[in-house]
């Protein structure tokens, strides 16, 4: 008598039930054997990340890393509570998180805004300027309210002289239809949407009129950017492989259809967006990180940040962003 | 014998009559969802441009307001310039069901694009394992202890005051912390299902329980049953049908904070489709996994209450004719 399937059965049943325990004791116990977890939201500067998980580039450069996908916001909390290692944000929101405890040391600048945020206006309105006793709608606090006031003192013009109409992302194409709303300030792809369903409306003032007025990062918890430096480090050289195979025009469209996929988007609607956006690789990347007051560095973007989030009342005093930045990441060692 | 074929021919016409009203009470919704679809001059406040002709920020395939369509339309008409044509359409946000019929079927056969992305029936069964196991933990408290509430006044007038007060907060807003305690996987998304259920839960069967014909009881009592007997032997019994009820409508209870559980954590099961396409817009994909949900909580509910018509034969009378 053959007892084999029966023995594989019971074996395979073991092993159903053996699992979930194995990983509770993992849990609880060897948190050295444990991936470096890393929460990744939609956005082309960190989709691009995907390309490498795909390509196993990861297990190449030998760093034991896993990518958890998650919504924007969900990925902030999850940080936030220390569930993640380090997490995909922008530098403003990094203040943002870091203020409620959630602190942490940018180890990656995956890229910066350049055109993908926009302030769309309707069709008689040219400019900036002609935004003066108009109402606009943007959602408070959140990085395209940041780009309306940069568009605004640029223009000469103070926040106080629109009015402000506060409104979900998702929402503000709808609220853009509404007769008396005369622009809004939102990010791709709803940009587009709104761009699509209000004909005539384009946009006045992008992210690319000030280049690194957002800046997006991987935010590692300063526990696991010492803990896991050496992981670090190789997880730069991954980026800079990734950056190299999205923009040589051979391997471009290979990877546009791994990011599409990840969004769920055909190829063709994804590629507006990745151009929208400018991929930093460690050599741009190591420019940024250096001193500088302006927006071509991080320093300077994270303070002008610090400041509006502070005039804003998202937070009350201001964070201390050198404890943010460490550049040492970037100097190669 | 002739009386008794009547009788059955008689139970026939009743249960296709039934299914019929079924059949029909489905019907009128889909059937205003086409008309509001398919014919031109019903709603339809936009227009589909089809040439964009000389009105330079036209393309095809644009989705205008009438209104100005129209008022463009006059203004080349005026210059003399050539007409721009189009479509009566409907807003983006209500696709036709042709669409979301042929969105259903390929969502069930086209493979992920993405390497190693599940499927939508993968993605559709975590969902379902999602509030399997909520709606299993939330019985396992809230059964007990919702029969026991009904049963000792005393541990109702403890516990109640506060379960009351409880399930009015809302359970989304405990995401944060569900995934400070719980992870990132699966553990807080089972929580969210929790925190929703077991409040109203223990209240709804405290309440059936209550209702049990008191006489019931004290006969009980009288002849001397105590404790667990009572509760195994006299309670139980005179509820079950009762709390079957009761926990198929907390079962489509469970169904609602769905969504907003799988928002919490990692992206996964059938939230992650419905929320990921409709920030690209692809509406028809959104009504398809709407209209899955749907099928999926009618129709277990469907077999549960068939069941329950089986399992409990003497309670047949307060059935839904």
């Amino acid at each position: 008598m053959n007892l084999n399937p029966v023995s594989s059965t019971l074996q395979r049943i073991g092993q159903k039930m053996l699992l979930p325990a194995v990983l509770l004791l993992g849990a609880v116990g060897a948190h050295a054997a444990a991936p470096i977890k890393i929460g990744y939201s939609d956005w082309p500067g960190w989709v691009a990340w995907q390309v490498a998980i795909d390509k196993g580039w990861f297990k190449e450069a030998g760093v034991d890393v896993s990518f958890e996908w998650f919504d924007y916001s969900a990925s902030m909390d999850a940080f936030a509570a220390g569930k993640l290692d380090a997490v995909a944000m922008t530098n403003g929101d990094m203040l943002v998180t870091g203020s409620g405890g959630g602190k942490g040391k940018v180890v990656v600048i995956t890229d910066y805004s350049s055109g993908n945020d926009m302030i769309v206006a309707k069709a008689g309105i040219k400019s900036v300027k002609d935004l003066k006793g108009k109402k606009v709608a943007v959602e408070e606090g959140l990085v395209d309210h940041l780009l309306l006031v940069n568009a605004l003192k640029k223009a000469g013009l103070k926040e106080s002289d629109v009015t402000l109409v506060n409104a979900k992302t998702n929402e503000l194409p709808q609220v853009f239809a509404a007769p008396d709303v005369a622009a809004i300030g939102v990010w791709q792809p709803v940009a587009g949407e709104a761009l699509k369903g209000t004909p005539g409306s384009h946009g006045i003032y992008t992210s690319s009129d000030e280049p690194g007025l957002i800046y997006d990062t991987v935010v590692a918890s300063p526990a696991s950017a010492k803990a896991h430096r050496a992981d670090w480090l190789k997880l730069q050289g991954v980026w800079d492989k990734v950056v190299t195979y999205i923009q040589d025009p051979k391997t471009q469209p290979d990877a546009v259809k791994i990011m599409a996929a990840r969004s769920g988007v055909s190829p063709a609607d994804y590629l507006p967006l990745l151009q929208g956006t400018h991929l930093l690789d460690i050599a741009a990347g190591k420019k940024v990180y250096a001193k500088g007051s302006g927006f071509a560095s991080l320093y300077g973007s994270t303070q002008f940040v610090n400041n509006f989030n502070v005039a804003q009342k998202i937070y009350k005093a201001p964070e201390k962003i050198e404890t943010y930045l460490d550049p040492t990441f970037y100097s190669g060692k | 014998m002739k009386n008794e074929k009547n009788q059955a021919v008689g139970r026939a016409r009743d249960r296709l009559q039934q299914a019929g009203i079924v059949f029909a009470s489905f019907l009128i919704p889909i059937l205003v969802w086409c008309v509001v679809s398919y014919v031109p001059f019903i709603w339809h406040p936009k227009v589909q441009v089809t040439d964009p002709g000389a009105v330079d920020y036209f393309q095809p395939g644009m989705l205008v307001d009438r209104a100005e369509f129209d008022e463009q339309r006059a203004l080349v008409r005026q210059q003399g310039l050539a007409l721009p044509s189009g479509e009566p359409a409907n807003p983006i946000y209500l696709p036709a069901p042709h669409a979301v019929a042929k969105a259903l079927y390929t969502g069930f056969v086209t493979p992920p694009v993405q390497k190693d992305a599940p499927w939508l029936h993968q993605s559709l069964w975590h969902s379902i394992q999602i509030i399997f196991w909520g709606f299993l933990i939330s019985s396992l408290i809230g059964v007990p202890l919702g029969i026991l509430c009904g049963t000792y006044p005393l541990l109702a007038r403890l516990s109640e005051p506060f379960i009351e007060f409880f399930r009015y907060l809302p359970a989304p807003a405990f995401g944060a912390l569900a995934v400070a305690i719980m992870g990132i996987y699966d553990g807080p998304k089972i929580a969210i299902i929790v925190i929703g259920t077991l409040f109203q839960q223990v209240l709804i069967i405290s309440n059936t329980t209550r209702k049990l014909e008191a006489t019931l009881i004290e006969a009980a009592r009288t002849l001397g049953t105590r404790g667990a007997r009572l509760i195994t032997r006299v309670v139980l019994p005179g509820i079950l049908p009762d709390l079957y009820r009761d926990q198929r409508i907390l079962l489509g209870w469970a169904w609602t904070y769905l969504i907003v559980a799988e928002l919490i954590g990692t992206s996964s099961g059938i939230t992650w489709f419905i929320t990921q396409q409709a920030r690209y817009q692809h509406f028809d994909n959104v009504y398809a996994a709407i209209v899955l949900i749907g099928v999926i909580g009618f129709g277990s509910d469907w077999l549960l209450e068939r069941l329950g018509t089986r399992l409990f034969p003497w309670d047949s009378a307060k059935t839904r004719k």
